[in-house]
């Protein structure tokens, strides 16, 4: 038996050549988790819908949305959480203004897009560390503008609830609706970015990711790819941002979106795997949940095992425990978890014979 | 192989339902979350607030429980990260969870539309949104504890007590750059019109670990009176440079995060004469703290470091915990078969009268309308080792402080600011 049966697959046209997924099995993997996610509310209990699987997805699309520009095009961003912000801000006011979700969804996007292309034009003249400093100032700037304009961050107590709203005629209340807007989102994003590699834009990205002058020679205008890039993946965020706070946070303040979401986002983008749309989801599973897992086996074998350990030191072991894994892992492999489902893939697609060398 | 392959799914879709736990089995037990930051932001308090509440709990325990029920106190690492901390929430919820302290603002904004839907009681002492003081408007909301705007109009009237006028006196206050930092400027700008003091403000950014360029331009304003308002390290920052620019600290207070470790930071002895609002009393003086210092700690079952005991952090932990297990003894006075829900210990919290903790407090009152219990307190001086009352329990400046709860509040109602 194999699972990833490669006989019989015959191309007889490009369309059949080019399609996402050639295998059988690989659709009939995508196909099953697919259901299995719209399937979820039934299934799971109410606690694994709204504590893992809605964040889950959420902070998987901003991955999604971070690796594009880090993995697709190669610039660095440590500031996406304010290029969030400015989408949820923008999107939160709108609503309150009467606009209807989607538009505000959208123009959270578009506001991302244009502020942070701004930043962005910085990649134009620097790149790696410089350009990570310069976002990084994005991240400071965003952050100081909210905070000190009253009308954006609503004043004294600087927190905005998010009013009723209703997403493609969807009234997003409660858990279900919340989880599947929030499952809409990410699969648009997941699909898109599936599709960037068979478009020229993708393949211009990935020029000018691996050598920006060597892309210019053969006539890929750099200039305006980074900015693109800069401007798809900061849309991409200013969309999240909007589903963040309609299907998670409900309350929208700036303490959300400092520079530890941004850190956050990086870990997922490179414990995922660069440049890789599974990776996004794996990148963003580990990082979200291996923290709590963590705490909650402990905490269990604590109270189990009858041994009384300081809550200090409760609070640090699973953090201990956690960037011990994090060091651990990406020593053994560097290329993120896509490429660890990536060995197991390429091991069975032979198997019983031995290993794809790849 | 067929066989084979549905075997491999079934399993892939059957791990995630293994860590299932089934709730909780059906015994006499109330069950409090404390899914607090030890690891991020609020580190300078959540060891000690933390042990201070379990000790609380293990002394009633200890003592037999409420009504024979046992407190149980699920503490967790937050990381002051929302993720994380609604995990908590939701996986305690199912666990039959009837109150939760977080103990972070943050985390506490996010949970606030939650509560209000699940009827479980938020504590937000210290933290969260002021105007929560409102209970018509935030029933499940309940700080519990004198809010900022409580505390600048207690150190604004006892700044009037020694002045006896404050006309044509200069207020300054020096301030983290951040919402929290902010959030006592438009209390201290109302009682300067009324009151007729000069009154500015002097930010400083976040953390606050560096505060150099800030305290000279303090020095130069020659205030009368300096009201200084960070958390943690820009504490103890404050007072270093305000000390290296030779301000005289007895004519300086801060808000309740003051503690005996910014004063190890600073130098005992180099800090003395600052001032500091006390929401309950310090050391191990109040007949509480003896009686954990005795039944607890004495039997080896403390949940931490018995030097930390009578802290004023610690105190702060004792102070919520008692008020706590107060609520839950007023629920069973009200309707003593339960069921223990949310609701059933809202109305306990709710209708907690003249409770002391035994002379911990200032005699506090929780009605449906009042969720911050009064308003009192009392400042306090650093005299080199510990801090001594300058004056006794009192409350002041309640109706410009219920006027600002009472706009913030509508604004939460009308359009969700």
């Amino acid at each position: 038996m194999m699972f990833y049966r490669r006989s019989g697959i015959l191309h007889l046209d490009y369309r059949s050549e080019r399609q996402l997924w050639p295998l059988r099995f690989d659709r009939f993997l995508v196909a099953t988790v697919i259901a299995l996610l719209l399937a979820a509310p039934l299934i799971v209990n109410r606690l694994y819908l709204v504590a893992y699987l809605v964040p889950w997805l959420i902070w998987s699309s901003a991955t999604l949305g971070l690796n594009l520009l880090m993995g697709w095009a190669g610039q660095v961003h440590l500031g996406y959480g304010a290029v969030m912000a400015i989408g949820a801000y923008t999107s939160v006011h709108l609503v309150r203004f009467g606009a209807p979700l989607e538009l505000a969804m959208l123009a959270g996007g578009v506001a991302s897009a244009a502020i942070g292309v701004v930043f962005g034009a910085a990649a134009l003249r620097i790149k790696s560390l410089y350009l990570a400093m310069a976002t990084i100032a994005m991240q400071y700037i965003i952050d100081f503008a909210i905070i000190h304009l009253p009308g954006v961050s609503g004043g004294v107590l600087a927190s905005i609830q998010v009013p009723p709203v209703r997403f493609l005629g969807l009234q997003i209340e409660g858990d279900l609706s919340a989880y599947y807007m929030a499952f809409f989102v990410c699969a648009m994003i997941a699909l898109f970015l599936l599709n960037v590699d068979r478009t020229a834009f993708g393949r211009a990205l990935a020029a000018v990711r691996e050598r920006d002058f060597a892309a210019e020679i053969i006539g890929i205008d750099t200039f305006k790819y980074k900015l693109l890039a800069f401007w798809a993946s900061s849309f991409i965020g200013g969309v999240v941002g909007c589903v963040l706070v309609v299907c998670y946070l409900r309350t929208v303040s700036p303490d959300q979106f400092h520079l530890d979401l941004s850190i956050q986002i990086l870990a997922m983008v490179l414990l995922g795997g660069l440049g890789s749309v599974l990776g996004s989801f794996f990148g963003a599973g580990l990082v979200l949940f291996t923290p709590i897992v963590l705490n909650v086996v402990i905490g269990a074998a604590a109270v189990r095992f009858g041994f009384q350990i300081d809550a200090d030191l409760k609070a640090h072991l699973p953090l201990m425990l956690y960037g011990t894994l994090i060091v651990a892992f990406l020593s053994i492999e560097p290329l993120g978890l896509a490429k660890v489902y990536g060995n197991v893939r390429n091991y069975f697609l032979l198997w019983p014979f031995r290993t794809a060398r790849t | 192989m067929k066989l084979t392959r549905r075997a491999f799914l079934a399993t892939a879709i059957a791990i995630p339902t293994i860590g299932l736990r089934p709730a909780a089995a059906d015994e006499r037990v109330i069950r409090f979350g404390m899914p607090q930051d030890f690891t991020k932001i609020y580190t300078f308090l959540a060891a000690e607030y933390s042990q201070g509440q379990l000790d609380y709990f293990s002394l009633v325990n200890g003592r037999g429980g409420v009504n024979g029920y046992k407190i149980v106190a699920d503490v967790s690492d937050s990381a002051n990260e929302i993720p994380r901390a609604i995990e908590t929430y939701e996986r305690l919820k199912r666990e039959g969870m009837v109150l939760i302290d977080p103990l972070s603002t943050p985390v506490a904004r996010a949970l606030v539309p939650r509560v209000l839907e699940d009827k479980i009681n938020l504590v937000t002492a210290f933290s969260g949104r002021s105007d929560a003081a409102d209970g018509s408007v935030f029933p499940y909301v309940m700080p519990l504890s004198p809010n900022y705007w409580t505390q600048a109009g207690l150190i604004v009237d006892f700044f009037r007590q020694q002045d006896r006028d404050l006309r044509g006196k200069k207020i300054v206050l020096v301030h983290l750059d951040t919402p929290f930092g902010k959030e006592p400027i438009p209390i201290l700008q109302t009682l300067g019109q009324k009151l007729g003091y000069r009154f500015s403000t002097f930010p400083y950014a976040p953390p606050g670990n560096d505060q150099a360029a800030v305290w000279p331009q303090v020095r130069r304003a020659k205030a009368d009176w300096i009201i200084f308002w960070g958390a943690g390290v820009g504490q103890s920052s404050s007072l270093s440079e305000a000390i290296r620019n030779g301000i005289a600290l007895d004519r300086m207070c801060s808000s309740v995060w003051l503690s005996e470790s910014d004063m190890d930071v600073v130098g005992k002895g180099a800090a003395k004469g600052v001032l500091k609002f006390e929401p309950c009393g310090s050391g191990r003086g109040p007949k509480i703290i003896a009686d954990i210092v005795r039944e607890v700690a004495g039997k080896g079952l403390g949940a931490g470091s018995e030097a930390k005991i009578g802290t004023a952090y610690y105190n702060y932990g004792v102070m919520m915990a008692a008020i706590m297990v107060e609520g839950v003894r007023a629920a069973f006075a009200k309707s003593p078969k339960g069921p223990i829900t949310g609701p059933w210990l809202n109305e306990g919290l709710t209708s907690i009268t003249d409770f002391t903790a035994e002379g911990l407090l200032p005699a506090m009152t929780v009605t449906k309308q009042d969720h911050q219990g009064g308003g009192r307190g009392r400042i306090a001086r650093w005299d080199g080792e510990k801090f001594v009352p300058q004056t006794d329990w009192f409350s002041a400046n309640q109706d410009v402080v219920w006027a600002e709860i009472m706009k913030s509040s509508e604004a939460f109602k009308t359009t969700g600011q």
